[in-house]
């Protein structure tokens, strides 16, 4: 099948193209620089961090654990990675017609609209494969390195406690929303993408849109308030909800429960609408579009 | 008929690069797409290879359309457009392999050094494209371009930025493809040079428009030249041949030379009446008279 065979080509050029490994050689190194500084100066840091709660609380056992410095390191490297996406995925069409591999592939007898849903499937094996890399630095490294305890996640207003046998499934499903939160960036670089002539547009493009919608979800203004619920940067960091857990009547936390699973659903889902969306204009813009490079 | 185009036009905004062209490209010919740069030859090779979209006109390459049947004409078909731009952090062998697969083939190791040797590149196929000269990268793209056995090979400028023997190489090879391996082959040029030692047919394109289509050895009929005639005083020469038969025949006065248009055998004839007429002549130089208006086009774009 044709789709199958583009989505392997296209797989094998990004995973043989050295530039692929700047993103994977950046998450190790600022996961392996996060993990250096919390196991020299963590626990200081720490008890810093909670010293108003050990006045009221005894706290015990391993509060500085893998799962903790997972969430820490997630939270840094999940702002940061859009530019990490779309660095592969802004490149995948304006790449290939800067340097001019894209005129000779459409001289092959290859359907437009295969090999712009082959690339960009291509794109989502990256993203997952760079997510799984990340996960296994900053969650299995941690791991082993911190060893694992109930999690303690600190907020402005409470405190969260997760015990052990319940982290590892939110993670997997935080994984999962990253996943769709990424590919929606990849989806953003992509479309930019076909209408580039070379990748730098592309990449400051993507970047440059989700800056300024981030600050558009910063900002606390009526006018910007009602755009920011179609925005998807504000559903990007819809993962931290998996974090979140429904109590009971007596205040208790239900084990394997999520606060709001509405609203995580709702933000997936938004994102997956503009997943499809950006790779629906992609394919339309580049059914038309002039081969010129 | 391999190639039948008819009236075909693009436009880019105001700017028409293709002008209401109409020729057709018989099989197993090279055909020779001549003019000078900016003429329209890329634009018109890229909207048959349905790279580019024509404004209007119709393009039909195996009696199919390309609109309609472009996948299917472009498994019969092989290209180099411009200049053959590879994958340069990957080997010749894994382009070939990787562009075979693009056009659903799985060609095995022996059939992909095989078509490598046919451009003399078996010997470094494992090494990576970006260590290539131009002369084969350019052999490279024409093996890409061949890798699916198609049965028409267009291949745009393909002597560009080479030296004298990767154009001789690139000749060669053309000829090879045509003569052994019974291609149908569409070459664009700049260098009535190039068109004429290679090509069977031949179109000329300024600014968009047909100027002459035919076979290479009716258009380039050796027995029709144009003289360019130095002698030490041009006006004088011009007037003495003004004032003769030859009148009719006299194109121009250039500061360096006269331009007469004549049948090669009336040469002698010419020079000896020049002479009898004491002009003293320094020289006389011969050029086809479709070579001298395809230069006349090239001078023009020039200034």
């Amino acid at each position: 099948m044709q789709y199958s065979r583009i989505v392997n080509i296209e797989v094998y050029k990004i995973f043989r193209n050295p530039r692929t490994y700047i993103a994977f050689l950046v998450v190790a190194v600022v996961v392996g620089l996060i993990q250096l500084g919390f196991y020299t100066d963590g626990k200081t840091y720490l008890s810093f961090g909670l010293r108003s709660l050990s006045d009221t609380f005894d706290l015990k056992g391993k509060i500085l654990n893998g799962y903790l410095m997972a969430f820490i390191i997630l939270q840094v490297l999940l702002v940061n990675l859009p530019l990490l996406v779309s660095l592969v995925a802004g490149d995948m069409v304006s790449g290939e017609a800067s340097i001019g591999t894209l005129r000779l592939i459409l001289t092959k007898p290859v359907s437009r609209t295969v090999l712009l849903l082959g690339k960009f499937t291509a794109a989502s094996v990256y993203t997952f494969v760079l997510l799984l890399w990340m996960a296994l630095w900053s969650l299995g490294i941690s791991m082993l390195i911190f060893g694992v305890d109930d999690m303690l996640i600190l907020k402005s207003d409470m405190i969260t406690q997760i015990l052990s046998s319940d982290v590892m499934w939110r993670y997997v499903a935080a994984f999962g929303f990253a996943i769709i939160a990424m590919l929606t960036v990849a989806a953003l670089g992509f479309f930019l993408s076909v209408f580039a002539e070379n990748s730098l547009g592309p990449i400051m493009g993507s970047m440059s849109i989700i800056i300024v919608f981030t600050i558009m979800n910063t900002l606390d203004l009526p006018i910007f308030n009602r755009i920011n619920p179609f925005l998807f940067t504000s559903h990007m960091l819809g993962w931290k909800g998996f974090f979140d857990i429904k109590v009971d009547a007596n205040n208790e936390q239900i084990v394997g429960s999520i606060e709001n699973l509405p609203a995580v659903l709702t933000s997936a889902g938004i994102l997956i609408l503009h997943i499809i969306a950006l790779l629906w204009a992609s394919v339309i813009v580049f059914k038309r579009k002039d081969i010129l490079s | 008929m391999h190639i039948q185009v008819d009236h075909l036009t693009k436009n880019f905004g105001s700017f028409t690069s293709v002008d209401d062209l109409s020729f057709s490209v018989t099989e197993g010919e090279v055909y020779g797409f001549l003019g000078q740069n900016g003429a329209g030859k890329s634009t018109t090779i890229r909207m048959l290879l349905s790279l580019i979209k024509p404004t209007s006109g119709s393009i039909k390459i195996f009696g199919e359309s390309i609109i309609e049947d472009r996948e299917n004409i472009l498994q019969r078909t092989g290209a180099v457009v411009e200049k053959p731009d590879l994958y340069k952090y990957l080997s010749a062998f894994e382009n070939m392999k990787l562009f075979s697969q693009y056009s659903g083939l799985s060609l095995s190791k022996t059939e992909i050094m095989r078509q490598l040797a046919v451009v003399g590149l078996e010997g470094r196929a494992h090494d990576k494209v970006k260590v290539y000269s131009q002369g084969m990268k350019q052999r490279l793209g024409i093996a890409v371009a061949m890798v699916h056995n198609p049965d028409l090979i267009i291949l745009d400028e393909p002597t560009n930025g080479l030296d004298p023997q990767g154009i001789t190489d690139i000749r060669n090879l053309i000829l090879m493809l045509s003569r052994e391996k019974k291609k149908t082959v569409v070459v664009s040029s700049h260098l009535l040079s190039e068109v004429e030692q290679i090509a069977d047919s031949m179109l000329i394109i300024n600014r968009g428009k047909k100027i002459v289509e035919g076979k290479v050895s009716e258009l380039l009929n050796p027995g029709k030249v144009q003289l360019e005639i130095e002698t030490l005083d041009n006006a004088t020469a011009k007037e003495i041949l003004m004032a003769s038969f030859w009148s009719s025949s006299l194109v121009n006065t250039t500061k360096d030379c006269v331009l007469v248009d004549a049948e090669r055998s009336m040469i002698p004839e010419l020079t000896k009446y020049l002479v009898d007429q004491g002009v003293g002549l320094v020289g006389i130089k011969s050029v086809n008279s479709l070579e001298a208006y395809f230069l006349s086009l090239t001078s023009e774009h020039a200034v």
